[in-house]
Formats: C-alpha cells, sequence, structure tokens
C-alpha cells in the first residue's frame, strides 16, 4: 500500500485519532533498528580496535607508575 | 567482598540522529595537574584509552615533555599520541590510574577501552534497557 493510498483514508479520521497514529508511528520507528541507520549517512567509528602495540606502550606506563612516590 | 555496581544511563551524542546515537557515555572526572570533569565512550571495542588533544592540555600535560609515542589504528591512525597515565574518578569508587593515547587531534571524545579501563572495571551493558553497570574489579 502507498502513502497515496493511505492519506486519504488518514484524512477522514478524527483530530485524536490523528494524535494517536502520530504516537503508533513514533513508537515503531523507535523500534525499528532498521530505520535507525540512514543510507548514505556517515557514522563516525573512532575505535582503535587492533592498537595493541599502543595497548603494550599503556601497560609499560602503567607499571612505571606503580613504581614512582 | 565486591564492591557495589553503580548503574549510568546511555546518551544520546547527537539529537539529529537519535537513538542511533545511543552510547554508553560514563561521567568522570579526570585527574591530573588540573581536574576536568567529562565523559567517555566506554567502548569494548578500543584495545586503549584515548584522550582528544585539547583535554590533555586543559589537564596540565606538555605535548613535548611525553616522550613515549604509540600508533593508534582505524580512523586515529593519522594522528600521532602519547602516553600519560592520569587518576579518574567515576561515580562514588575510588579514583583508579589510567594510562591513555593522547592523540593530537580532537576529532574523538574520551575513550575507554581495554587496555586499561576495562582492566580495572567489570562492566555490564544492558542496551534494551538503555543502561550500562560498572563494577571496580575483584
Amino acid at each position: 500500500m502507498s502513502l497515496a493510498e493511505v492519506l486519504p483514508e488518514v484524512e477522514s479520521l478524527s483530530r485524536l485519532d490523528k494524535i494517536r497514529l502520530i504516537q503508533v508511528l513514533a513508537q515503531q520507528l523507535e523500534r525499528d533498528p532498521g530505520d535507525l541507520i540512514e543510507p548514505g549517512r556517515s557514522y563516525p567509528l573512532p575505535s582503535p580496535d587492533r592498537a595493541f602495540t599502543a595497548a603494550a606502550a599503556l601497560l609499560q606506563a602503567l607499571e612505571e607508575d606503580k613504581g614512582q612516590p | 567482598m565486591s564492591t557495589p555496581a553503580q548503574q549510568f544511563p546511555y546518551v544520546r551524542r547527537d539529537p539529529s540522529l537519535g537513538p542511533a546515537s545511543l552510547a554508553p557515555m560514563l561521567p568522570l572526572t579526570l585527574i591530573a595537574r588540573q581536574s576536568v570533569t567529562t565523559s567517555g565512550l566506554v567502548d569494548s571495542g578500543a584495545a586503549v584509552n584515548v584522550l582528544p588533544y585539547t583535554l590533555g592540555l586543559q589537564l596540565g600535560f606538555d605535548w613535548d615533555q611525553q616522550t613515549h609515542s604509540v600508533e593508534l589504528s582505524g580512523n586515529l591512525a593519522a594522528a600521532q599520541s602519547r602516553v600519560v597515565v592520569l587518576s579518574a574518578a567515576v561515580g562514588s569508587f575510588s579514583p583508579v590510574r589510567l594510562a591513555f593515547a593522547w592523540a593530537e587531534t580532537d576529532d574523538v571524545s574520551v575513550i575507554l577501552g581495554q587496555v586499561n579501563f576495562f582492566l580495572e572495571f567489570d562492566i555490564c551493558f544492558f542496551g534494551s534497557r538503555g543502561l550500562f553497570e560498572l563494577r571496580l574489579k575483584l
């Protein structure tokens, strides 16, 4: 069913039912994971996920830090 | 006896993205020469903690005095990074010592990663409930 087909029926709803419809649609959109990620949009991924050499350097720095007063 | 867990809510990081931007952002105070209250992304996929450049300056670190350089990966690979160690106060837990890769960029949040945030805290994520839970290591 297309939007053009639905719209005339929506127009015939009472004001209260239109508000209820908005609420129902908003709740559905909030729940629908398919709509959470928008095609063509950039999503940052900052995780340094394989920085194991850096991780080793940080562990070494923590060991040195333990030895300080 | 283990310390009691503390819960924190997921936070919308970008209002225009709504629930797509929900993330476990932990409020914390970083303590070096200066103290700064901020929030950090609790990121189990990050190998290391990451500190943005300006925040490092606000904490009183001098870039030229930090001699240990490290290389990061992902979209931080292009930024130079140096190792700093500082204290962090989280909730009502006792402060912990955290080592950070201090990145020469502000195009990143504070990241709390495996080394060594996840070595100091046990963390449970309850994404469907929009909260996460921290407990100090045993």
